[in-house]
């Protein structure tokens, strides 16, 4: 491990020897040479055992007590090279797998990259993206601790102004190591300005290449090698002459955006040749006569996205629409979850961040959906702003997944008062999404409202409700049931926010704990104390948090998580 | 426009190649390894998958029943063992059972907890590429593949003596050293699994539990620390090691469906299995 980041550590340490970040800035002001840059994530977890709720059972409750994560990263630019050095850190943390521990630390990036002319050169971690991502995309979420970073080379060359070619190749990051896989691609992206007329085109070209390695072949062949004859052969047809699963897989996708007027037009189509994938819905028999519930398909694939939004005088519309089929692309088959992904397909649902409205989240499905999506916004006066959405989304077979529809009224009081209020309504699949048999779908109503008073321009309190009503499934309410939740937070800037939450089981459902002595199900509050102080580019936050499992989500993609329990303390900081 | 035509022909090149070769992928072959156990002499490598399950997990009856095609592909060369500990392990109102045991709640910690259920650790051994001993479904039947070719650095032998009156197992285990081993910690576990055990599980067919699942090879309990305990002595090639184990079996545990599993392990930073046996309770 040393060899690999001995270069860039002694490279990244001679070009910052002496420079502190204050040096940095100084000599930034009055000389225009090297510059530095950072910033600091610092998260810590106490855990507090509550076996009601379900926090118990893994290490931390049990014996670890602590779990702490943290990224430091560093950026110098000067002499026309742009490097990073990224310092990670994972002490029995619940990142990575919430219902395990994980201890790391150690060089989680570096890169070092310098544009010759017309010619870029990247080489290191590299984060990238072509089109929408629905091929490929590199890149770090941290609350899920997706770190898709490609560890290779990028060269990329400006052939015009307009027209830039990248290619690269390298292996996906896997913590402090790499899939064994390879990965290699190509994108020509443009763009096209029509000088008569407000129009412009950006097309785009991209490719993607993934060669298994030979282990992760060897344990795929010796999985498939259990599957009966009669199921090999659907999945390899012409399997008597030689037809098997192949080491390269490749992806293609074309894209482009429209720009004409107060119109944006986004479309992507991507195709990707046959690729062993797992179905977790696919039905087969084994070998010793069972029938069971997943199973690995060799299919092609394919995805069209399209979005297109219009934004004139107050009033925003967006309409977008997809269909994938059979496109998870992943470093190798065997990797589940959020784990060895190459891409991103873009989700077809709205973003919630109040935590009722974004409990019950529509992860992508791979094998195959179809949704459609309205958004639509539209400003009547400078106070009054209505905004509804509406998306929906099936599997192939036209059956029901998800549906919502939400609706927002904004209205602001001079500067005193702002109110947000509005409902939400949810049709959610939980066979599917939360993998519960025979289960009926969730359907929720959720009202909601954010009223925030400001007692002079430092001074405010908000008040946050939601209410969430849960339908039946024979004749118990389903998953956890209803919930009410509130929150105020009081706010005196610019360093001081205190919230105080508190979510609470009103109505239980199926799944919501039961108490063993009297056989019933029990109403459990879930409450939250957070202090934020903020002090120029540094944020602190202290928490005591009892938090019920559910789906988490970000960037549109989700995991289960378990119940926590705990303090959590954070330090966030830019410099 | 010529170089931008030559450059893209370049792109599909660089992405195409030429055609490549596959592996051939012949579907089931069944019976492989046989089920009639080898002399102690003739011992061959048995590898040991150590499947998490529970009976409140939607997805482990898949992952049982690819096990039982394991054990019809490898034979004696492959011992299972159904550990429910962790999530969705909680029995329902109608089980006649609870299959938790302490040693199998250590068990899930000592050798890391499953990113998803089922999951299995195979010979405990952190495979190249792995993240952890958990393994899911899609790299068992690999990694079981190549431990097997591995020769044993160590054989065991079992001879179960069960009095039915009493209830008492004495086991005899002899330990042969084939190779020396160089660590200064070799531990020996003694399980006892349970076969055949009819009884509440969820499935994918129903959101109600099926009441007669067959519970195959279920961890009821241990004879040995849940880690093992620690083989002392000479372990230099040539050695024999013997060790006497005794066990009240608890009433409701039907011998005839036991076995008894030993397992050589390292413990330490390496948990790797050196070699693993089974024999039934009743001979």
């Amino acid at each position: 491990m040393i060899p690999r980041f001995w270069l860039p550590i002694v490279l990244l340490t001679l070009a910052m020897q002496g420079v502190t970040a204050q040096e940095a800035e100084n000599e930034q002001a009055t000389t225009n040479q090297g510059r530095l840059s950072g910033n600091l994530q610092l998260n810590g977890n106490f855990f507090m055992r509550d076996s009601l709720i379900g926090a118990y059972d893994i290490p931390q409750y049990d014996r670890q007590l602590f779990g702490a994560d943290s990224w430091l990263n560093l950026n110098y630019q000067n002499w026309g090279f742009d490097m990073g050095l990224r310092f990670d850190m994972f002490n029995n943390s619940n990142l990575l797998n919430p219902t395990g521990t994980f201890t790391g630390i150690g060089i989680g990036r570096w890169y070092v990259s310098k544009k010759i002319h017309k010619l870029g050169i990247t080489g290191g971690y590299i984060y990238d993206i072509i089109g929408s991502g629905i091929i490929f995309r590199a890149y770090e979420e941290r609350p899920l601790a997706i770190d898709q970073a490609l560890y290779g080379m990028k060269v990329s060359y400006d052939l015009t102004d307009n027209w830039k070619v990248k290619g690269f190749t390298g292996r996906q990051k896997q913590q402090f190591s790499t899939y064994n896989s390879v990965i290699r691609g190509a994108a020509v992206d443009g763009f096209i300005g029509i000088d008569s007329s407000r129009v412009t085109l950006a097309p785009g070209f991209g490719a993607v290449a993934r060669t298994l390695d030979d282990g992760s072949m060897n344990n795929l062949v010796a999985t498939l090698n259990t599957y009966r004859k009669v199921d090999v052969i659907e999945m390899f047809p012409d399997t008597l002459n030689g037809e098997g699963p192949s080491y390269n897989t490749y992806a293609f996708s074309f894209y482009n955006t429209l720009t004409a007027g107060p119109f944006v037009w986004y479309m992507e189509a991507a195709g990707k040749t046959k690729d062993v994938i797992y179905d977790p819905f696919g039905q087969r028999t084994t070998a010793s006569g069972d029938t069971v519930v997943g199973r690995y398909i060799n299919k092609a694939g394919s995805v069209i996205y399209t979005s297109l939004s219009y934004a004139k005088k107050g009033l925003g519309l967006t309409v977008e629409g997809k269909r994938t089929e059979n496109f998870d692309f992943r470093t190798r088959p065997q990797e589940e979850g959020v784990r060895g992904l190459m891409h991103y397909i873009p989700p077809m649902t709205r973003v919630n961040t109040y935590r009722l409205l974004a409990r019950y989240a529509a992860n992508t499905q791979f094998v195959g959906e179809q949704a459609f999506q309205v958004d639509a916004s539209y400003a009547l006066n400078r106070k009054l702003t209505l905004s509804a959405n509406f998306s929906n989304i099936t599997n192939l077979d036209g059956d029901k997944l998800y549906r919502e529809l939400f609706t927002e009224v904004y209205y602001k009081y001079k500067r005193k008062w702002t109110l947000t209020t509005g409902v939400q309504l949810q049709d959610y699949n939980l066979e599917v999404y939360f993998g519960k048999p025979e289960a009926a779908p969730a359907k929720t109503i959720t009202p909601y409202f954010d009223f925030m008073y400001k007692f002079n321009p430092k001074t405010s309190i908000r008040f946050e409700s939601q209410y969430m009503s849960m339908s039946e499934d024979h004749g118990i309410k389903s998953d956890y049931g209803s919930w009410v939740f509130g929150l105020v937070e009081f706010t005196l800037a610019p360093h001081w926010a205190i919230t105080v939450s508190d979510m609470y089981n009103i109505d239980p459902g199926k799944e919501s704990p039961v108490d063993f002595q009297t056989g019933e199900k029990q109403e459990i509050h879930y409450p939250r104390f957070d202090v934020f102080y903020t002090h120029k580019a540094n944020r602190f936050s202290l928490s005591y948090v009892k938090q019920v499992e559910g789906v988490v989500c970000s960037g549109g993609i989700c995991r289960l998580e378990p119940a926590f329990s705990g303090v959590k303390m954070s330090v966030n900081s830019t410099f | 426009m010529k170089k931008y035509i030559l450059l893209f022909a370049s792109v599909l090149f660089f992405l195409t190649a030429c055609e490549e070769i596959p592996p051939k992928v012949t579907g089931s072959m069944g019976g492989g390894g046989g089920n009639t156990p080898n002399p102690v002499e003739d011992q061959k490598r048995q590898v040991i998958i150590e499947e998490f399950t529970g009976v409140r997990c939607v997805q482990c009856p898949a992952g049982a029943a690819f096990i039982q095609d394991l054990l019809a592909i490898h034979g004696e060369q492959l011992i299972a063992v159904s550990i429910h500990a962790g999530d969705f392990t909680n029995p329902y109102s109608g089980s006649q059972y609870d299959f938790r045991t302490p040693e199998g709640t250590q068990l899930l910690s000592y050798l890391d907890q499953p990113f998803g259920f089922p999951s299995a650790v195979v010979n405990r051994k952190l495979f190249p590429g792995q993240f952890d001993l958990q393994l899911g479904q899609g790299d068992w039947a690999g990694y079981i593949a190549s431990e097997k070719e591995v020769a044993p650095k160590v054989r065991i032998n079992i001879e179960p003596d069960f009095n039915l009156g009493t209830r008492k197992l004495n086991a005899d285990v002899t330990l042969y050293m084939d190779e020396a081993i160089a660590s200064s910690d070799v531990r020996l576990s003694i399980m006892i699994t349970e076969n055949n055990i009819k009884d509440w599980q969820i499935t994918p067919a129903s959101s109600t539990p099926q009441p007669d699942y067959n519970h195959r090879h279920v961890l009821r309990g241990m004879l040995t620390a849940y880690d093992g305990d620690p083989v002392t002595g000479t372990l230099s090639a040539g050695a024999e090691i013997k060790k006497t184990f005794s066990y009240n079996l608890p009433a409701g545990w039907k011998e005839e469906n036991c076995e008894i599993v030993a397992i050589v392990s390292l413990n330490g930073a390496s948990k790797e299995v050196l070699q693993a046996h089974q024999v039934h309770l009743i001979k």
